[in-house]
């Protein structure tokens, strides 16, 4: 059984779809990322399985729980929103105290309980400083310490390292990595490098509705639809392409620039995404007496998924 | 009830900790303080009629302020997005608020007991009339706090919260006020309703059932509108 599941997930605001038709899994003990541009409705996405924001129809489960079991759901889920909100006023102690009073968390093991994610997020130098005083990485910090006093099968996290600089990002990173061993995780971004880091597999959202969903290697492959190369190469390069193109028919040169004295850089693709292209432009080099300088494998990043999966968006908006 | 408990000992601790809660309190009881004594020595007599005759007139500027951020700052800060996603009913939110409120209110009134006391060394104190007059203080007061913690679940501008608080109790104590230059069967309604008046009633030392039936169907009528003005937000 998934731990998360969406089944036609819609939620409307007056006309307006921020969320449409989503449908997705999430296996468990899998780390999940969801990406989209700003106003996507990877938030409103996360309110929906959270219970804080009712879907206008459709349904999700977490764990085979229906979303409409609320309170149960909420049990199962611990829930970092955007932007870490908490209670500026309280010192973190007493902020992780109140998430587990609310939480009902018997206080025989609460203080055991904090001490632990004070421990797992780095909470132990500040524990009895007041929020308020805390940079925003100890604030985030904090946030996901009081999502998984609880325990939590699963973890949603909203953007869980926007506003943070680079290190921070790091640590919050490996934190997530880590949970992600033994939880659930879904977490939202739109910083894409931060996503190959973390998540298993990911899924691009653009206008509430899914646009694509997989590994990152997957969605590169699909976002490319066949294969490409780029190889320098000192020597007679048309005599080579020439050579090339006998053996692999439908090879096309994209790109040809002189780079050097007598080297020039060549760009190749192939409609096939398996098609021997390395191997053929080696064995036509050495029939030619050609060197190879260097050849690289061109997967299209995960960027130009993005951009070509929700670049329709920005155009119109 | 977990966390009805929970969320108004937060709030307490907040209270306590921030300059916010004293601020109030203070302002409070040195306001009061000032009615007692101006109003002791100009009729020289030992009874707190004219102290408890002012009291609502304090109410309506200090509850709003003792109200206005309990969800108001929820709302504001993002918080309230974590508290719904705890696993507590909206309406436990409410009643934990509430608590807390009328925590800080019966604390303040408490510390008025010093007056009563005050005048029993002074003169003969009629012990039932205060006690009445205390029990009906404090029911007005509840009814006031629910209608204040109405207006902070309206917005998520404290500041906003205080106002709408202020004239929504400044309507209930002006409709007594004006109520005489009404047409009668205005007076009527507002002798029926007016929460002032069923608190003038308790003042003379009467405790009636209808009288404290009306502040408690008004602290329910009213913790039920936060309730839905909450649940409202989620579906717009």
């Amino acid at each position: 059984m998934p731990m998360i599941k969406a089944e036609k997930l819609c939620r409307q605001y007056g006309n307006q779809f921020a969320v449409k038709d989503l449908s997705f899994e999430v296996k468990r003990g899998e780390v999940m990322g969801l990406l989209g541009p700003n106003g996507a409705g990877k938030s409103t996405t996360m309110k929906m399985l959270t219970c804080f924001l009712p879907p206008s129809s459709g349904d999700a489960s977490i764990d085979g729980l229906s979303l409409a079991e609320s309170i149960q759901v909420r049990r199962l889920v611990g829930y970092l929103p955007e932007h870490a909100p908490s209670y500026h006023d309280l010192d973190v102690e007493s902020y992780l105290q109140f998430t587990g009073k609310m939480h009902g968390i018997p206080s025989a093991t609460r203080k055991d309980k904090i001490k632990e994610m004070a421990g797992a997020c780095g909470l132990e130098q500040v524990i009895f400083r007041r929020i308020e005083e805390l940079s925003k990485g100890y604030r985030q910090r904090v946030g996901l310490a009081a999502s998984m006093l609880h325990d939590p099968q699963c973890l949603i996290l909203d953007e869980p390292t926007t506003g943070l600089d680079p290190n921070q990002i790091v640590e919050i990173r490996h934190l997530i990595r880590r949970l992600g061993e033994q939880k659930t995780v879904l977490l939202s971004s739109h910083i894409l490098p931060e996503v190959q880091a973390v998540c298993d597999r990911m899924m691009i959202i653009d206008k509430g509705e899914l646009q694509a969903l997989g590994t990152s290697d997957e969605l590169a492959k699909q976002a490319q639809g066949g294969s490409s190369l780029t190889a320098i190469i000192q020597g007679d390069v048309d005599k080579v392409l020439t050579k090339l193109k006998q053996t692999l028919a439908e090879v096309e040169v994209s790109q040809q620039d002189q780079v050097e004295d007598n080297q020039t850089q060549v760009e190749l693709y192939h409609p096939d995404p398996n098609a021997p292209l390395a191997e053929n432009l080696f064995h036509a080099a050495v029939s030619e007496g050609v060197v190879l300088l260097e050849m690289r494998n061109e997967k299209a990043s995960l960027e130009d998924v993005f951009h070509q999966l929700t670049q329709g968006s920005e155009v119109q908006s | 009830m977990n966390a009805v408990i929970a969320l108004a000992q937060k709030e307490w601790r907040i209270n306590l900790d921030t300059p916010q809660g004293y601020v109030v309190s203070i302002a409070f009881l040195l306001a009061s303080g000032f009615f007692f004594g101006s109003n002791l020595f100009l009729s020289g007599q030992a009874d707190m009629r004219q102290w408890f005759a002012m009291l609502p007139l304090l109410y309506i500027f200090f509850i709003p302020a003792m109200s206005m951020r309990l969800l108001a700052d929820e709302l504001h800060d993002g918080t309230y997005e974590l508290l719904a996603t705890m696993p507590t009913r909206t309406i436990d939110i409410v009643l934990g608020k509430y608590v807390s409120l009328m925590g800080h209110i019966t604390f303040l009134l408490m510390l008025t007991w010093l007056y009563p006391l005050t005048l029993s060394l002074l003169g003969n104190v009629d012990m039932g009339t205060v006690m009445a007059s205390y029990l009906g203080a404090w029911l007005l007061a509840a009814l006031f706090a629910a209608v204040c913690l109405y207006a902070s679940a309206l917005t998520s501008h404290a500041m906003i919260a205080y106002i709408v608080g202020l004239i929504l109790l400044l309507v209930f104590f002006l409709l007594t006020q004006v109520s005489p230059t009404l047409p009668v069967f205005i007076q009527d309604w507002i002798v029926m309703f007016g929460p002032i008046n069923h608190y003038q009633n308790m003042m003379r030392g009467v405790v009636n059932l209808a009288d404290v039936m009306l502040f408690v169907s008004g602290v329910v009528i009213f913790l039920s509108l936060s309730w839905f003005a909450l649940e409202r937000r989620r579906w717009r």
